[in-house]
């Protein structure tokens, strides 16, 4: 099955190209066609996914103006060829398992009517940068959290959710989520470990002040669209976040 | 019982925004969202910032008023304040008369999970989400 992954890239030159090999070392598991869209980096991300393009033509990079994350992801959502039936997300700072696709794309071959996995993810503070494994010794915690990284949608899915809500700075992909899960997809919730996600000092959700505003704004859109139309699913038994509680004794 | 007529938010767990002139309030502490009316909205407005009820006369039905605010109180969201009432803020009376709705306040607690487990809960901690606050 032709899985495309979109990675948006904006100033991550040290960290993309372990996240674009942690996808590569995956080829196996699908057809992968990875989308690069570099946000207007200015520093040398660009070069680093230009330097392994060569090898990999799986990889088409697309640089654009400095508009956001949000639009980036819109962006990589347009670019999608026609023939892709799967499409996941991984952004430049984390990691893809090794095992991730091979286990979820199965869940796909396996029954046509399916529309979405997903999965859990790992918080961890220190990844192997040869192994693209938890480093020995790291802190990690693994939830079903809300997480981008930790679906794959089918085409058709992708197509009814329509793109990423603009009006986010922020938050844009736990509203997409949202939105995803309220129009009733068939969906299943893998055990699979689709993503390591970083903790490091550049993490974008640091931005306190506007994440909290547009966080409350996602959860608010999404009571108001369920309020209007009765027929959106509420979100219920999707999210296991109680684990998360932990991380902050570590 | 207390006679100032002021109210204060009730904790720090209570946060609120509001969006397009429509009231959101969070209790970070259980989860639950509280959607306002527009009429609501407004009062709550008022006041969360400090306005004295008795400020308001005249503009909303008095005996609505009192359910309304009891409710608020009841939900944990006001407390009763000893500040001093602060001035109404400009645009309340148009914002009032243009209400089409009562006053209502209304509870959700289907995403719960989310917000307690929020980035709300970090606005003064460094750490990132998704932590959580502890309790104490």
């Amino acid at each position: 099955m032709k899985l495309s992954v979109i990675m948006p890239v904006y100033n991550r030159e040290v960290l993309v190209g372990a996240a674009l090999r942690s996808l590569l070392r995956q080829r196996d598991a699908a057809e992968l066609d990875i989308i690069v869209v570099d946000d207007g980096s200015t520093d040398g991300s660009a070069d680093v996914v230009r330097s392994m393009i060569d090898e990999n033509p799986c990889i088409r990079l697309f640089q654009q103006e400095n508009t956001g994350v949000t639009r980036a992801r819109n962006r990589g959502l347009s670019l999608l060829k026609p023939e892709t039936e799967l499409v996941s997300f991984l952004d430049s700072d984390d990691i893809s398992p090794a095992g991730r696709f091979a286990a979820d794309v199965a869940l796909f071959r396996n029954d046509p009517d399916l529309e979405l996995t997903y999965s859990k993810m790992m918080l961890v503070d220190a990844i192997d940068e040869q192994s693209l494994e938890p480093a020995a010794g790291a802190n990690s915690v693994i939830a079903r959290g809300i997480h981008l990284s930790a679906a794959i949608f089918s085409r058709r899915l992708v197509e009814r959710i329509g793109g990423f809500d603009e009006d986010f700075a922020q938050a844009e992909d736990t509203d997409y989520l949202l939105r995803g899960f309220e129009i009733g997809p068939r969906y299943v919730l893998p055990d699979t470990l689709a993503l390591y996600y970083r903790r490091h000092s550049g993490n974008m959700t640091r931005q306190q002040d506007v994440q909290a505003r547009e966080f409350m704004r996602v959860i608010h859109k999404s009571i108001k669209r369920r309020r209007a139309n009765p027929s959106l699913k509420p979100i219920e038994g999707i999210f296991e976040l109680e684990k998360l509680s932990d991380w902050r004794l570590m | 019982m207390h006679h100032s007529n002021v109210y204060a938010v009730a904790s720090k767990d209570i946060v609120f925004e509001s969006f397009d002139g429509e009231a959101v309030v969070l209790d970070l502490s259980n989860g639950k969202y509280f959607g306002f009316s527009d009429s609501g909205s407004a009062v709550w407005q008022a006041l969360s910032s400090g306005v004295s009820m008795q400020a308001l006369t005249g503009m909303v039905d008095a005996a609505a008023l009192e359910a309304f605010v009891a409710r608020l109180v009841e939900f944990g969201l006001l407390a009763p304040s000893d500040a001093p009432p602060q001035p109404l803020p400009d645009n309340l009376p148009a914002a009032l008369a243009a209400a089409k709705e009562p006053l209502n306040v209304s509870i959700h607690d289907d995403l719960a999970d989310l917000i307690i487990v929020d980035p709300i809960h970090e606005v003064e901690e460094p750490l990132g989400w998704p932590a959580v606050k502890q309790a104490s």
